[in-house]
């Protein structure tokens, strides 16, 4: 079923499901988009062709999670206080969405469930936010996405100018919208055409089939120098990254807290050993384990690459480090090495 | 190809052919018109990518720390840069007979980001020109003076020139206004106690901990920074105002004396985290209490780095 949400309602509708949700929305700060919680601005920033800087995976992993806190007085552990309303994430673009379900695959498998995670995301409510014109950095066709993918979304919204409309793709979704006007036929083909020409405007950033065994392959190439050779070492690509789960777990005795923080491979002391030895001693080891995870491991564990294709990490790398030119120089390197 | 990227082409050619240098670091045009990435060219490698321009961010000093003493390194540095490799030779990071720097008199850096603000992100295009800079946005061209869309740190920026440079490309720029530094220091001194704090207070807790700031800084070059010391740990790693709080003091109090002013850190910063108004007020405090200022020669010890018998006050010695 899709509806009809008009721009200048969407304020006054997230007002009233804030009643019965925890509601969050993309919102400004300083010269970007963050998802906040709604009634902190009572403003949604929808009208940003790119996606949100921070990316979503925080609202059920966030950067810093108190798991236990300490009650010195009793001498025992205490779980953290829970959460009292569902949380409804408004205008999720599709590959942050897409992450969620990644992400699922981690924290919710047959072999391990984090509580969590689960708490937060399981009876969590994702409306998503399609993208009319993907910008230059994105490449979400090129890793199985698109620009109006349903996967990991109870809804999606088009831009139609003036209102949204609304494809709802859960029951849960449909009682949400269920009280707005229906589109009509026409506005049923012009979000067909939309949604049709965005993704016909994404070519193929790089070639895929065939790229895990590349990678496989040059391991131990020095192709990995030339790109360490200009990575800062930093955390951007990671933090920003909607699939990236690491994490580091330490007490702050202070407080008498056990917090989980995320972690990064690209930190040097992510892989430091007690002993002093590290497996990873260098920027070299640390950006081949970034992109093998996502192109290679992934695949391994679930098969299914490990990136979304958002552009973050292209958009924000400060040495312009772009991870589509990476995987392509590394599918010809390993050409080379083959002729060789 | 600008005449300056061509004469520069031509002196990095030489130091190849005369074996005089084993790297060279400059920039290469990129991928992305908005960012020129550091490259590493090394004899026979092909300089037909080379680049120069305002959009290159980097402070390639940073660099210069991943090569041991014996690597005879040829460097592009411009004003900050130059004092920034002054500041390393100082702590005896490299060999000054192993460096050859080739300078460019500095017109500053553009901010990617005034220009994003100004159209949006999908800048498609870039060029400039004397002092304009012209960008595509949506198939539209705009032009904008240079001077609007510099970076904060360029605006007030000293020393354009290179202070170090074997030799120069282009002619040298006037020196820079003290009194613009000074306003940013003061505008933020104005204000009270708890305003100021309340400043800080905003910048910092944006802080994800992404160390971009740090990685992006010449003068971080520690094996093990103090964030990442864990017996026993000195901060809180969480983002609590506690530990975003600790990260933004000690690492600008780490760069007293230290710092070039060139604002790589804040250029890297993925929240858009102001960080130059602490390092600045620093500078501008050694520069009135010791009459110092970072890398404007190659020999002199920063103030809190110096040691010396005579010193009238006996708290170190």
């Amino acid at each position: 079923m899709m509806y009809i949400l008009e721009k200048k309602k969407v304020e006054q509708v997230l007002s009233a499901w804030n009643k019965a949700f925890d509601v969050y929305a993309p919102q400004k700060v300083e010269n970007y988009t963050q998802f906040l919680p709604f009634e902190k601005t009572k403003t949604v920033a929808l009208n940003h062709a790119h996606n949100t800087r921070y990316p979503p995976k925080a609202l059920f992993f966030p950067q810093s999670e108190i798991m236990l806190k300490y009650n010195s007085r009793l001498g025992r552990f205490e779980e953290s206080g829970s959460k009292t309303k569902p949380m409804l994430i408004f205008g999720v673009r599709p590959c942050d969405a897409m992450a969620f379900s990644l992400m699922d695959t981690v924290f919710l498998s047959e072999d391990y469930v984090d509580p969590y995670w689960k708490a937060k995301r399981e009876d969590s409510i994702v409306i998503g936010f399609g993208c009319s014109t993907p910008p230059q950095t994105c490449f979400c066709t090129t890793v199985g996405g698109a620009p109006f993918s349903h996967t990991g979304l109870d809804a999606i919204l088009t831009d139609l100018d003036k209102a949204f409309s609304v494809q709802v793709l859960t029951n849960k979704a449909e009682n949400l919208f269920k009280n707005l006007p229906p589109a009509t036929e026409d506005q049923i083909n012009e979000v067909k055409k939309i949604q049709r020409k965005a993704t016909e405007s994404m070519a193929p950033a790089f070639q895929t089939s065939g790229l895990k065994q590349k990678l496989d392959l040059i391991f131990e190439s020095p192709y990995w120098e030339t790109i360490a050779e200009s990575c800062l070492g930093c955390g951007i690509c990671t933090y920003l990254c909607p699939t990236c789960f690491c994490f580091d777990i330490v007490d702050e005795i202070q407080r008498k807290e056990r917090i989980r923080n995320w972690d990064t491979c690209m930190f040097r002391i992510y892989s430091q050993e007690a002993s002093g030895h590290n497996p990873r001693p260098s920027n070299k080891e640390r950006t081949r384990q970034r992109l093998m995870h996502k192109y290679s491991y992934w695949l391994d564990h679930i098969g299914e690459i490990g990136c979304t294709g958002c552009g973050r990490c292209v958009c924000y790398c400060p040495v312009g480090l772009d991870i589509r030119a990476m995987l392509q120089t590394a599918s010809e390197y390993e050409s080379e090495v083959a002729r060789a | 190809m600008t005449e300056l990227i061509s004469k520069l082409r031509t002196e990095i050619e030489k130091l190849f052919s005369e074996d005089r240098i084993d790297v060279f670091i400059a920039f290469k045009g990129a991928d992305s018109p908005l960012r020129p990435q550091p490259a590493f060219y090394r004899a026979g490698n092909d300089l037909e990518n080379l680049e120069y321009n305002s959009l290159c961010q980097n402070n390639l000093g940073n660099y210069l720390t991943r090569y041991p003493n014996e690597t005879r390194i040829g460097m592009v540095v411009r004003g900050c840069e130059s004092r920034t490799v002054n500041a390393l030779l100082v702590e005896k990071q490299h060999l000054r007979e192993n460096l050859t720097l080739i300078g460019i008199p500095c017109q500053g850096i553009v901010d990617i980001r005034k220009l994003i603000k100004r159209t949006g992100e999908e800048i498609t295009a870039y060029s400039e020109h004397q002092n304009k800079v012209t960008i595509k946005y949506q198939e539209k061209k705009h032009t904008f003076a240079k001077q609007d869309v510099l970076h904060d740190s360029c605006l007030r920026c000293l020393h354009p020139n290179p202070v170090n440079a074997d030799f120069l490309i282009g002619e040298p720029l006037p020196e820079g206004d003290p009194s613009l530094v000074r306003e940013k220091v003061e505008t933020f001194e104005a204000l009270s106690k708890d305003k100021r704090y309340e400043w800080f207070s905003q910048e910092a807790e944006r802080c994800i901990r992404c160390y971009a700031c740090r990685e992006a800084c010449p003068m971080c070059y520690c094996t093990e920074c103090f964030v990442d010391h864990n017996q026993p740990r000195w901060t809180e790693s969480s983002i609590t105002s506690a530990g975003t709080h600790a990260w933004h003091i000690i690492r600008a109090f780490h760069q007293a004396g230290r710092c070039t002013s060139c604002g790589a850190c804040e250029r890297a910063c993925p929240v858009d985290i102001k960080m130059t108004y602490l390092t600045d007020k620093l500078n501008e405090d050694i520069l009135e209490i010791y009459s110092f200022e970072a890398g404007m020669d190659g020999e002199t010890q920063p103030p809190f780095a110096a040691f010396n018998m005579d010193d009238k006050k006996r708290f170190v010695v």
